[in-house]
């Protein structure tokens, strides 16, 4: 079985230089026979990659241990579920899984494609080839995932507690679709430009595709802030380590280029800019394992000493030169569209937009690469702790969220002062006078701010459905909620990208409250002693040992009261690892819709006579709103996803599907 | 073409201006140095009044809980360099002997390192020294 994965992956290597040659012979003599070739090597490396898989995820699941890559990661009562997950927690793993994904999303857009899109096809294909060429090198030749062990352990080493948690099946899983989504969109960028289509083409040819790498990455990244705040007993969603800064990255070049391509589709504008764009969004999501494999060093996250990072580096280096090379040559070839007539428009809130998001991820990139650059200068060994990153990053992503409301109450072309007065009336005064109450009843500042940097945009985007809605239901006579609903359904992008913008609103509220207004206590208590914070009482009650074969768990029982009502009876519990003689801790989570309750054991004897143990107890506010908008975003972007009704034939079928 | 070039340089000064403002803002106040126990015993970064991150392993045996005090106190060592740290604060999730250890803090005049953060480096996984 294990075989037949080995010689399965080296033919998928060799595979995918057979299809990137024969994509290339193709486009020379523009023969059918070739494009076959190369189409049907696409699937033939999609296939073998797939038996590839299958086979290593047998091997981990029956606990194969004659292979390295698991003993290395999983032991004997590692659960099924568990098991699979070990596999991209390993360092190649986690390439062998990546390359995997880039190898079905190439044979998707191949098999969606098949009769259309003839002259951007092969190029695309050639690129997809060459990308899967160099993660299957990676994995086969600079270090083999199927490498044996000379004597199978009876025993492996074991997968992190850290990571035996939920979010270890969701969380990478979905950045690494985004990030192979985004080859995808690179690919069929970059071939669209080879092959001199109009940029309006290609546009609407893979904005479905960006749509799919955006909302998995962003829902990627939010999944890990998430596992972050339940797992990593902190209570925080972000610590700004590399690691983390390396999923953020490409996330925002992708979302600055999802706006690109927005507003480029509708007024035939910003190309070069939208291309440089996505070129920089595939070259950082690269970043992301030079980084994981101690390119950069992270002092949290990450793999030990892997072999990978100078062959990243060097993919990176050559992607990203030619390409901005091909777009300085093809540069006469993108049509001069409309220009934004004015600033004050929604165009040129646009743009202004689009240049936040490049400053912000340039701010970024300093933050982590400026320790380097400095130890390079000879400016001895430095690092940089969280403020920066929290000052320089946290006003501009709240302007940001503020632009939400000035694109969208701003006219396009230009603004005439009168629809303006109208729309602020009903958004940005309503917002400013709420955060003036704020501020008034003394809650916090930073919460005026939040009302009036979620606010506004919110209710413009209330104002927006609400005209719909009902010049809808005057012309229609259907009754509102109807119109409402027909409305979105008439118009899907558009208003997928409403219900995206909402879940930002709600994350950035979640955001604000649960970094800036958190309280945290720590204290140790004996059974029936209590502790108190920000209106809550927690009254320590019992202490419960439980042992199997691989921890012994302590599960705490502390009921919560307020005022003398009791709330809730929560269950913290701390796990002593007999084989890394080290404990970790399950914490517990009271979630409202006001705030969050977070109950952490750090230490308990582990012995039956002393049944004190130490409690940290955080109460974060407004936490909840995070994963609420991650369900908008997730619902908006499938409402983009759907296929629109074909109205337009020689404008849509060229593009999407 | 000259109100294009206009466009691109009106961009650029503004991507500039962000970028520079916000780096000015924070960086000054935000670098602390980054050294490992060798290093900072060693001297050269001897300064007692500012922000150090210091890197090392938690030494054998050398872990005291005031479970009361909710104090922690352990010794940081690279090779045979040894330095006593003092955190008031629970211990982070893996603490142990043994472990890859990032502690901030500042470095006392009485050779006390006083740590206002402890972070474990954490490896995906176990990795066979070499």
């Amino acid at each position: 079985m294990i075989d037949l994965g080995h010689i399965a992956l080296i033919l998928a290597f060799v595979a995918a230089i057979c299809c990137a040659i024969a994509s290339v012979v193709s486009t020379r003599k523009g023969s059918g026979r070739f494009a076959a070739v190369a189409r049907i090597g696409v699937l033939a490396v999609a296939v073998l990659y797939t038996v590839a898989v299958a086979a290593m995820v047998y091997a981990f699941v029956t606990k194969d241990f004659s292979l390295k890559i698991v003993s290395e990661n999983t032991s004997t009562d590692l659960s099924a579920a568990y098991s699979f997950t070990a596999m991209y927690a390993d360092k190649s793993g986690s390439m062998f899984f990546w390359g995997w994904l880039v190898s079905l999303l190439a044979a998707v857009l191949v098999l969606q494609r098949r009769n259309s899109d003839r002259p951007v096809m092969p190029y695309a294909i050639v690129i997809l080839a060459v990308v899967e060429a160099f993660f299957l090198s990676l994995v086969t030749l600079v270090a083999n995932v199927f490498q044996r062990n000379p004597v199978p352990p009876s025993e492996g080493f074991g997968l992190n507690p850290l990571l035996q948690n939920f979010g270890m099946l969701l969380h990478p899983p979905l950045l690494y679709i985004g990030f192979a989504a985004f080859a995808v969109v690179f690919a069929y960028a970059m071939a669209s430009l080879i092959a001199r289509r109009p940029a309006k083409e290609w546009i609407g040819g893979i904005r479905r595709w960006t749509l799919f790498a955006w909302c998995t990455l962003g829902l990627g990244n939010l999944l890990g802030m998430w596992w972050s705040y339940n797992e990593l007993g902190w209570g925080g969603i972000w610590a700004w380590d590399p690691v983390e800064n390396a999923g953020l990255m490409p996330w925002l070049l992708g979302t600055a280029f999802v706006h690109s391509i927005a507003i480029g589709r509708k007024r035939n504008y910003l190309y070069t800019w939208s291309f440089a764009l996505i070129v920089f969004t595939f070259v950082f999501t690269l970043l992301s394992p030079f980084i994981t494999h101690g390119g950069i060093e992270s002092p949290l996250h990450g793999f030990l000493s892997s072999s990978y990072p100078p062959y990243i580096l060097t993919a990176m280096i050559i992607t990203l030169a030619g390409s901005l090379c091909l777009l300085y040559f093809r540069r006469r070839g993108f049509e001069r569209g409309e220009k934004p007539s004015s600033l004050i428009s929604t165009e040129g809130a646009f743009l202004v937009t689009n240049i936040i998001f490049v400053a912000l991820v340039l701010v970024i990139i300093i933050g982590v690469v400026f320790p380097q650059i400095r130890e390079g200068l000879g400016g001895g060994k430095v690092a940089l702790n969280r403020s920066f990153f929290d000052w320089a990053c946290g006003p501009v992503m709240l302007v940001l969220v503020l632009f939400i409301g000035v694109c969208s109450v701003l006219g396009w072309r230009k603004t005439s002062w009168g629809p303006l007065k109208r729309n602020l009336l009903f958004t940005l005064v309503p917002a400013a006078i709420a955060a003036i109450a704020v501020l008034i009843s003394g809650i916090g500042n930073w919460y005026a701010v939040a009302a009036l940097v979620c606010g506004f945009p919110f209710l413009t985007i209330m104002l927006e459905w609400f005209r719909g809605t009902r010049a809808r239901h005057n012309t229609s006579k259907k009754n509102h909620l109807m119109s409402f609903l027909s409305l979105i359904w008439s118009s899907k992008p558009r208003y997928g990208g409403f219900i995206v913008h909402i879940g930002i609103i709600l994350i950035t509220l979640g955001v604000i409250g649960s970094t800036l207004y958190d309280v945290e206590q720590t204290a140790t208590l004996d059974i029936g002693d209590s502790m108190a914070i920000r209106g809550y009482e927690l009254t320590y009650d019992d202490l419960t040992t439980e042992q199997d074969s691989m921890k012994l768990s302590s599960t705490a029982a502390l009921s919560v009261t307020r005022g003398d009502r009791l709330v809730a009876v929560i269950r913290p519990q701390l796990n002593y690892w007999f084989y890394r003689m080290e404990t970790f801790a399950e914490v517990a989570v009271r979630s409202t819709a006001s705030e969050d309750l977070f109950v952490s054991m750090v230490w308990t004897s582990f012995d039956s006579s002393d049944k004190s143990a130490t409690f940290r107890v955080k109460v974060n506010p407004l936490v909840i709103w995070m994963w609420v908008g991650g369900g908008f975003i997730l619902l908006g972007g499938a409402l983009a996803f759907w296929p629109e009704r074909r109205r337009q034939p020689a404008d849509e079928a060229k593009g999407d599907e | 073409m000259g109100a294009v070039k206009k466009r691109y340089l009106i961009g650029g000064i503004i991507l500039v201006a962000i970028v520079g403002y916000l780096l000015y803002l924070s960086l000054g106040s935000s670098v602390m140095y980054y050294v490992t126990v060798g290093e900072l015993l060693d001297g050269g970064y001897g300064k007692y009044d500012t922000d150090i991150r210091v890197t090392g392993k938690v030494a054998n045996g050398s872990i005291e809980w005031d479970a009361a005090q909710l104090q922690l106190e352990f010794d940081v060592i690279e090779g045979n360099a040894s330095l006593p740290v003092i955190y008031n604060g629970a211990m982070p999730d893996g603490f142990s002997s043994g472990a890859d250890v990032l502690v901030e803090g500042r470095y006392h005049p009485d050779q006390v390192f006083r740590a206002s953060t402890i972070l474990m480096k954490c490896p995906s996984k176990y990795e066979p020294e070499e």
